[in-house]
Formats: structure tokens, C-alpha cells, sequence
């Protein structure tokens, strides 16, 4: 009975086939081939699929390639460097090209240039009152119309007392209740999932700010105290402007971005 | 007794291919196809049935890889510390813990979307939140990608770890590397373990099996043990101490004292004292090999008084041996003494155990009682004792040191003797005193050598043949006479079966007789009577006939609930109708109006409510009985029931009261459970209808999971004149 690494085994105790090494050379020789004849063949979902994952693997192709390259690409000015003897404190010191000092001032002032209190979504599509509610028809007859089922993502406090059923305008399904954002740190590049404390206002309708609905664009207050971040005096700061960047109610959850 | 058998493991894919795999399944799996026109609780359950198979797949396929993993506390210790060397039991226990994790996240991922699909007002709405469920889902199982690798691999290595039984009989080679011990195990099995000339060739157990006293033993084959302290040890070396440690084995310890191995004698003897609490409670031997090299009696003093000091400080267990791989001089000896000794330990310890009493109490040996002083001995014939006496002769004739003959006879104690150095002498003297006397009786196989061999000559069994006269033996018996077989024709028990017909027909007769008898009573019936009674038995035939009628039962048979109570004019056997029983039973003369309202009334109620009806009065009863009982509950004291009974009778009824006080709820028999969450009978109806309308649906309607393709008929192209080109020329 075969034990352990068995193949291993048998090649070393009876060696390969003469031919081994040639069939070997000789598949990957027609790989390409075999790969650009199912690449035409394909068709529809698979398609899609093999077209994307070869992308991918051209792409990280392409990248190990440059990166490659880059060893040869010259980036420092070793011209600029000058020769002879040079004193011990400017020895590893190398010449910048005048492009590269160039270019990045120029990202720079676009960055200033940029108002302190831009945010990434500049702008909260206004949303309709028939987009945002749906009449919910009441009474005995079902003849009554003046209630309300909000259709949207909403943000409820954590001590929010519900009016009596009956006479309540306005209904949150508790179904569509959100109590918790993943926030993305624009400089640290991490997400976090933090709880929601105030939804700040929409500047389409009081109403929308009041029931705390939740749409792209909007401005949220988060809690991060747990990130141990520290205001410019000092405090240890506990609440965060965020904008949230999806929709909510077609994702499921709450995507936002940190104001910093 | 559990086998340990990790080879039928299903392949554990990796993240991509079960990302891939779950997907497709969706995809194949549930509708494609939906409308925005449709009623958007259509398409709101067209979605959630998506989020829901995919969670379902995604949490079969890893509840099916994590029941075939086995887990390191249930397995033998043996195998669990194993696994724990080879794959280390943390990381193992880490990555299906994470696996689990995953199952519960992608619940909860499903559970919450599907909750918000419920709340989609549009199909687009209701498709995003499908995209994002099955995205997260999706991530969720990326994020294990080295987890499901690693247990890839895990699975790999283990379906190839030799198939080793911790608890049959087990022969464990350990030592140094390079002192022989798989040149040994490919001496006495036919595992064909690499042999090489440095250490470590061997780097995992191996196992082969190997036959001694008709009973089958595991040899095992270790990696060489180095000698230095278990912490510095590495994983080959950690798995012969994992084998040593668990499995309950004989040991062969491997010493080489050619030293070619490169290692000196005091060094194995060193490793030897440093693992010698391993070898507590296990049977020894220590073998000397290599002595082709280096003999034994020839090694130098110092050398040889170390080893058998060693053996001597290791117990009275231990026994020390010496053999060579290479001339095979003591192969099988070793091998002996360590199954003889692992087999006297494993019997010793049956019936040190108390197992064994139960069979023991059971066995009994008797000696018959003398009945008196007289000594009976064998008989024996004489003509055998004269043949004997005349062996004897002719034996002492040719060699005169032999006591007697063995000739047909099993060996005797005194005979044993002197088997082992004459074996080939007495077998000589067997052909001769075979050939040389002829008093005995030929055999026939003698006689058919000398009359010419097999093929030539046979013997005549007819001679044996024992029949009435002995002459008749040898007459000739044609086996077909005028075209008849005649064997078709003999039958020794011919008189025996002809008697009994005999007696058969003597009582048919006597039957036949007595119902004349009875017949001549029918006599006294009048003309009517006897026509209708002829009548009777001509319906009797009838029905009889019909019912045995050919092809009977075999078709296939509406259940009663769906062919319906009437009377179905394609099956005369469905019920009959009202009418039908009527008239019937008129022909009969029976008044059926009583049946029939009897019938309707049982239909017209409803079964369940007849049978709750039935329950109900039962259980009134029952009470009734209850409350008779505590009423003359001390009379019944002394009767039927033990104390204890009664005492826990009387606290559990005390209990009942309490318990009854201490509910707000009245205590009112509670719904039927089929109309619990209903508010009330109208809720209950409409729950009915809701319910046969989807049985209906399982009784084989159109679902939308029935992926058909309707024939598109195109209306220019089936409609219009047909002759004469119009029909294509418009
Ligand atoms: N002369 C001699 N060489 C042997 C004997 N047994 C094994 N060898 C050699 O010792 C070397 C190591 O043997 P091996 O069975 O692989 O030792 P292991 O590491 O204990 O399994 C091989 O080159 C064998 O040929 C023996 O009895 N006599
Ligand atoms: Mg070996």
C-alpha cells in the first residue's frame, strides 16, 4: 500500500519517463495556444468570468513587469551629484530630478487648493416625498390615508419612545433600522464599524432630518471613542463627522467616510 | 472498536473554487427569471429565495467539512498526538473554529437581508440587496482562504498516513537512524521502506504486515531517534515518540555494533536509558544487528558488558538477541521472540482482567469416578500388533538406535524427542516400508500406479456397491431403455406414496359419503327455498370467479381520497353510493334506510371533530374516575398501590394546585395546534385555503422553479391561408 509521499517515492526508487522534461516543455509551450482558443470559444457568463480573471492576471502581470523595469528606470538625477570629494554629511544624499520636485508641488497646491470643508460627496440628490414614503391606508374600510411608512434607511435613537400606534404619522419599520456605519478612515485606510449617535440635517426637508432618514450624502455623527483619536487641544475627541457614501437601503448597511 | 480510516475525506476546495461553486449552484439552482411587472411579493420571494439557497449551500458545504474532519479529543490518543506533531493541534483546531465562525456570520448576513428584502418596493431595490447579501456572503468565505488551504493540506497528508490499527497486535522498531531497523521491516513484510545509507531516510511511520502463528501483525518503522532532551526533538523524531508513547506493541530496540551507522555502542545505550520510561509496561528486545560486520563474540569485552548491563538494568522483560539484515542470520528468531512475548503479555492480560471470569465460572473439567480397580487398556487387534512387532523388526534391522515405528500414528511425547534431528530418516524409512510389504492392503491409488498411472486406469467403485445380493454389483444398467430415461423411473419410495393415495381416496370417499348423508336433509326444504338457496351459491361462484379473474390487481390504483366516495362507474370496487347500497341490499330483502342515514351522518361531520368528540368524552371519563379516586382516597390506601406510589401521588397533586394557583393564565384545554397563531375561525379558514392551494401546487402545478420554454408561435407565420404561395407571399 502506498504510504506517505508515494509518487515522490516511485520516481526516486524508478525515475521519470525519457520523455518527461520534453512533454513538460512542450505543454507549456501550448498553453498560450490552448488558452486563446477557449478564450474565442467562450461564451456569455463564463465569458465574462475568464475575460475578467485573465484581466486580473495581465494586470498583476504588467505591474511585476514595471516593477522590474524600475530597477533600471532611473529616478534619482545622479548627475546632480557632484564628484569629487564630498563631505561625510552629504554622502548619501542624491540629486532629485527637476520633474519629479515639480509634480508633486503641483499635487500639493491642488490638495490646498481644495476649501477645508469640502466633503466627497458635495452634493444629497433631494429625494421626493413619494420616493421617500408610502401611503399605508387605515381604518375599517381601508378608506383613510394619512399615514405614512417611511421607505428609506432610518437612524432611530436608543431612547426613542414610540407615540400610541394609533395616532403615529410617521412609521420606521424596524426592518429598515440602522444602528451601526462602516466608516472608512480616508488616511488610515481602514474601516470601522461604529455606532451612529445624530443624524445632522438633509438639507432637502426638516422632516427627512427628523425622522433621521439615511441617504447618500449625508452628514452622521459616529462614536470613536474606541479609535482613540485626539483633538487638536488635546480632548480625547468621542464624536466624528461622517458622510455616508451609499445607499443605504439598496446595500443593506452604512458606508461612510470620516470628515477630517 | 473504531477503524481509523481518513481516506474517504471529501477535497476541501479552496476559497475561489467554493466562492465558484456556491454561486453556479445559485445560479442553476433557483429561478432566473423575473419581471418587474410582476406582484412585488413575487418578486420579493424571487430574491429572498436566492439570499436563502446561497446561505444554505454555502452552510451545507461547511457543516459537511467540518463533521469529516475528526476531532483530536474524540480519535485515539495515539492518532490525536499524532495530528498534533504533524499539523499542530492549535493551528487545526483554529482553522475549523474559523471555518465555524464563518458558518454562523453567513447566517446572520442572510438573515439580516432577507429581512431587508422584505421591505423592497421595487425590483431593483429588492436585486441590489440581493447583490450585496450574496457579496458579503461571498466575502465572508474569501476571507478564509488560508484556512480552507491549510485543511487542504491537512486532508492531503492524512489520507496518506499509513493505515495503522493503535489496538492489534504490533511490532514497533525504534533506534538510532541507520542501524537497520527498515532493512529489518522490509526483511519481514512487504512495505518496501527506502533504504539508504544516511540518517533520516525514514521520515514517517511506516506500516507492513507480517504473518506468525496464523495470525496477522502490524510492523511498524520509525524515523531514527536522536538522543537529546523531547523539547529539541523535531517533528520526524516527535512521531516514532508519539508511537512509542501510545501504542501497546512489543519494542524492538535496534542497536548496531559495527558502529557503522556512525554512532558509537555508548551512545545507543545512551539514548536507550533517556527513552527507557517509554518502553514501561511493553514487552522488549534488544537486537544486536550488523553482526556480519562485527560478532558478537568477537567484540571487544568493555563493549559487550555495557550492552548486557544495559539489558540487565531494563528488567526481566527484556530480552537481548542478535541478527544481520545481511546474511539473515537471526531474522526470523527475533521476530519470533518479539511476537511469542507480545502474544504471552496480550494473553496474560485477558486473563488477568475480569473479563475473563464470566467464561472461566462456565468451564469445568470432570474426571470420571473409578467404578474399580480393574485396569481396562486399549484394545488392540492382533493382526496390528503382529504388523507392528514386524516394523519394529525390520526398523531395528536398519538402523538400530530407532525405538519403534510412527508409521500412521500422531507423534507420542517419547516419539518428540527424537523428530527434530531424524526427520528426513524416518520419512526414508515410510517410502520403504510403503514399497516392501505386501501384506497390508493396496491402496487404490498404489494400484493405479501400477497399472499405469492416472488416466490409465481407475478403480472400479462398483466393488463397494452394497446391495441385497452381491452379485448384482457389477450388472449392467442401461441408463435409457426404449427412449425413457429410466432413472426418470425409479422410485425407492414407490410403494410408500401409492399406500398413502390409497388411504386418500378410501377417506375422499368416506367425505363424499357422509355429505350424501347431509344432502338427503336439504330434502326437506321446499321448491322456493331450494332455488333461492341455488340462487346464493351461483353468486357465491360468481363473485369467486370474478374476484380470481386474471389480471387482477395488477394496474395502478387510485388512493380512496382522491377517486372519491361515489360510485365510480370505471372501478366497481370504489364505495357505493346511497342508492346503490340501497338497492342492493333490497334485493336482499334488508331495509337500508337505517345504513344510509348512519352514513350520511358520519359524513356530514367533520372527522376531526368527531374524533376531538371521542377524545373529549374519554377524557371526561377519566376525571370522573380521578375524582372518585381522591374522594375515597384513604379507603384505597390499603389496597393495589405501594406507599412510595401514593406518597408521590398525593406531592405531585399538592404540586399541580400550586402550580395551578401560581398561573395567571386560566388553565383552559389550549388550540388545536394547526390553528394556534390564528386569531380566530375566518383566520382559520382562509389559513385552509392558503394551505390546499400550495398542496396543490406539490401535486404537480406549475412552480416558478419549473424552468419551461413555451413553443413561441409567431403569428404571422400560423395564421392565414396556407395554399397556393399565399401564405408565404404576404
Ligand atoms: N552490514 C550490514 N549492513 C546493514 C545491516 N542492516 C542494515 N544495514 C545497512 O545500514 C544502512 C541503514 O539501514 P536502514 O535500514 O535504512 O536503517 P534505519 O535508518 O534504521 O532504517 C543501509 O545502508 C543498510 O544497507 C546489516 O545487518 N548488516
Ligand atoms: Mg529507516
Amino acid at each position: 500500500m502506498p504510504q506517505h509521499e508515494h509518487m515522490e517515492r516511485h520516481r526516486k526508487l524508478h525515475g521519470r519517463r525519457f520523455d518527461a522534461e520534453e512533454r513538460d516543455r512542450k505543454r507549456t509551450a501550448r498553453l498560450a495556444h490552448k488558452r486563446s482558443e477557449f478564450a474565442q470559444k467562450v461564451h456569455g457568463l463564463r465569458a465574462k468570468l475568464y475575460n475578467q480573471r485573465r484581466f486580473k492576471e495581465k494586470a498583476t502581470m504588467r505591474k511585476t513587469i514595471a516593477q522590474h523595469n524600475e530597477r533600471s528606470n532611473k529616478h534619482a538625477n545622479d548627475e546632480a551629484v557632484a564628484d569629487g570629494a564630498v563631505p561625510a554629511y552629504l554622502l548619501d544624499r542624491e540629486g532629485v530630478s527637476r520633474a519629479k520636485v515639480l509634480s508633486n508641488t503641483v499635487k500639493q497646491k491642488r490638495k490646498e487648493k481644495a476649501g477645508k470643508w469640502e466633503v466627497p460627496i458635495p452634493k444629497v440628490k433631494p429625494v421626493a416625498d413619494d420616493e421617500m414614503f408610502k401611503v399605508m391606508r387605515t381604518g375599517s374600510k381601508k378608506n383613510k390615508a394619512w399615514k405614512r411608512v417611511v421607505t428609506k434607511c432610518t437612524f432611530v435613537g436608543d431612547n426613542y419612545t414610540r407615540k400610541a400606534p394609533k395616532y403615529e404619522r410617521f412609521i420606521r419599520p424596524t426592518g429598515l433600522r440602522m444602528k451601526r456605519a462602516n466608516v472608512t478612515h480616508p488616511e488610515l485606510k481602514t474601516s470601522f464599524q461604529l455606532d451612529i449617535l445624530v443624524v445632522k440635517k438633509n438639507p432637502s426637508s426638516d422632516l427627512y432630518t427628523n425622522l433621521g432618514v439615511l441617504i447618500k450624502g449625508m452628514i452622521i455623527e459616529v462614536n470613536v471613542s474606541d479609535l482613540g483619536l485626539v483633538t487638536t487641544s488635546g480632548k480625547v475627541a468621542w464624536g466624528k463627522m461622517a458622510q455616508v457614501t451609499n445607499n443605504p437601503e439598496l446595500d443593506g448597511c452604512v458606508n461612510a467616510v470620516l470628515l477630517v | 472498536m473504531p477503524v481509523y480510516n481518513f481516506k474517504n475525506m471529501a477535497p476541501v476546495p479552496s476559497a475561489n473554487d467554493l466562492v465558484d461553486i456556491v454561486l453556479t449552484r445559485t445560479q442553476r439552482r433557483t429561478p432566473t427569471v423575473v419581471h418587474p411587472g410582476y406582484k412585488i411579493s413575487r418578486i420579493r420571494s424571487f430574491y429572498m429565495r436566492k439570499i436563502k439557497f446561497t446561505q444554505q449551500t454555502i452552510s451545507d458545504r461547511l457543516t459537511a467539512m467540518l463533521t469529516s474532519f475528526p476531532r483530536l479529543s474524540d480519535i485515539h490518543p495515539f492518532y490525536s498526538d499524532l495530528c498534533n506533531t504533524l499539523y499542530d493541534r492549535d493551528h487545526y483546531k483554529l482553522a475549523l473554529g474559523q471555518i465555524n465562525t464563518a458558518k454562523t456570520l453567513v447566517d446572520a448576513v442572510a438573515r439580516d437581508m432577507v429581512r431587508m428584502v422584505k421591505y423592497g418596493d421595487s425590483l431593483y431595490r429588492c436585486k441590489c440587496l440581493k447583490r450585496a447579501a450574496l457579496g458579503r456572503m461571498c466575502t465572508i468565505l474569501k476571507r478564509q482562504k488560508a484556512s480552507l488551504s491549510y485543511l487542504e493540506e491537512v486532508r492531503k497528508h492524512m489520507s496518506r498516513l499509513p493505515a495503522l490499527d493503535p489496538n492489534t497486535r504490533t511490532l514497533l522498531m525504534c533506534g538510532l537512524p541507520n542501524v537497520g531497523k527498515s532493512s529489518f521491516m522490509n526483511k519481514i513484510t512487504r512495505a518496501n521502506v527506502d533504504v539508504q545509507p544516511y540518517a533520516f531516510t525514514t521520515k514517517s511511520l511506516f506500516v507492513g504486515h507480517t504473518d506468525y502463528k496464523y495470525l496477522r501483525w502490524q510492523v511498524i518503522d520509525t524515523p531514527g531517534i536522536l538522543d537529546h532532551s523531547l523539547e529539541e526533538r523535531n517533528t520526524i523524531e516527535m512521531q516514532a515518540i508519539t508511537a512509542l508513547a501510545h501504542l501497546t506493541c512489543s519494542v524492538l530496540y535496534f542497536m548496531d555494533i559495527s558502529e557503522q551507522c556512525g554512532y558509537t555502542i555508548e551512545s545507543q545505550c545512551n539514548l536507550f536509558r533517556s527513552i527507557a520510561p517509554l518502553f514501561a509496561n511493553k514487552q522488549l528486545v534488544v537486537v544486536i544487528n550488523k553482526i556480519d560486520v562485527q560478532p558478537w563474540e568477537t567484540l571487544e569485552e568493555e563493549k559487550r558488558r555495557m550492552i548486557e548491563e544495559l539489558v540487565k538494568e531494563s528488567g526481566p522483560n527484556t530480552t537481548l538477541l542478535t541478527m544481520s539484515n545481511v546474511s539473515e542470520e537471526g531474522v526470523s528468531a527475533v521476530k519470533n521472540t518479539a511476537c511469542d512475548k507480545l502474544l504471552a503479555a496480550r494473553v496474560d492480560s485477558r486473563v488477568s482482567g475480569n473479563k475473563v471470569e464470566s467464561v472461566m465460572n462456565r468451564l469445568q473439567v470432570v474426571f470420571p469416578t473409578a467404578r474399580d480397580g480393574i485396569v481396562r487398556e486399549a484394545c488392540i487387534p492382533e493382526s496390528v500388533s503382529k504388523e507392528r512387532e514386524r516394523m519394529a523388526m525390520q526398523s531395528s534391522n536398519k538402523s538400530k538406535k530407532k525405538k519403534g515405528s510412527r508409521i500412521g500414528y500422531a507423534p507420542t511425547v517419547e516419539d518428540e524427542e527424537e523428530e527434530d534431528d531424524t526427520p528426513s530418516e524416518s520419512e526414508d524409512e515410510m517410502m520403504d516400508g510403503e514399497a516392501g510389504n505386501s501384506g497390508r492392503k493396496k491402496t487404490a491409488r498404489e494400484l493405479m500406479w501400477e497399472n499405469g498411472g492416472p488416466g490409465v486406469w481407475a478403480p472400479d467403485y462398483r466393488e463397494q456397491y452394497d446391495l441385497a445380493d452381491p452379485e448384482w454389483r457389477f450388472d449392467a444398467i442401461p441408463q435409457i431403455l426404449d427412449g425413457k430415461n429410466i432413472a426418470d423411473y425409479v422410485d425407492p419410495d414407490i410403494e410408500e406414496k401409492l399406500r398413502v393415495l390409497e388411504e386418500e381416496e378410501e377417506q375422499l370417499q368416506a367425505e363424499y359419503e357422509a355429505a350424501n348423508m347431509e344432502k338427503m336433509d336439504d330434502d326437506s326444504l321446499d321448491e322456493m327455498e331450494k332455488v333461492a338457496v341455488g340462487e346464493i351459491r351461483d353468486r357465491i361462484k360468481i363473485i369467486r370467479q370474478y374476484k380470481e379473474r386474471p389480471g387482477g390487481n395488477n394496474r395502478p390504483v387510485l388512493p380512496r381520497e382522491i377517486r372519491g366516495r361515489t360510485k365510480d362507474k370505471h372501478d366497481e370496487d370504489a364505495k357505493l353510493s346511497a342508492d346503490a347500497i340501497e338497492k342492493r341490499m333490497e334485493k336482499y330483502g334488508v331495509d337500508a334506510s337505517k345504513m344510509v342515514e348512519r352514513g350520511r351522518k358520519r359524513e356530514r361531520e367533520d372527522p376531526r371533530v368527531r374524533r376531538r368528540a371521542e377524545r373529549a368524552a374519554a377524557a371526561d371519563k377519566e376525571m370522573e374516575d380521578a375524582a372518585a379516586n381522591d374522594s375515597d382516597e384513604e379507603m384505597q390506601d390499603g389496597r393495589g398501590l405501594s406507599k412510595g406510589a401514593i406518597k408521590r401521588a398525593k406531592k405531585e397533586r399538592e404540586q399541580s394546585v400550586k402550580r395551578e394557583k401560581s398561573l395567571a393564565r386560566s388553565h383552559s384545554r389550549p388550540r388545536e395546534p394547526s390553528q394556534m397563531g390564528l386569531k380566530d375561525e375566518s383566520m382559520a379558514k382562509i389559513a385552509k385555503k392558503v394551505e390546499s392551494k400550495g398542496q396543490m401546487r406539490w401535486h404537480g402545478g406549475k412552480g416558478e422553479g419549473d424552468h419551461t420554454q413555451s413553443v413561441h408561435l409567431v403569428k404571422w407565420m400560423n395564421t392565414g391561408k396556407k395554399r397556393n404561395g399565399t401564405h408565404y407571399c404576404r
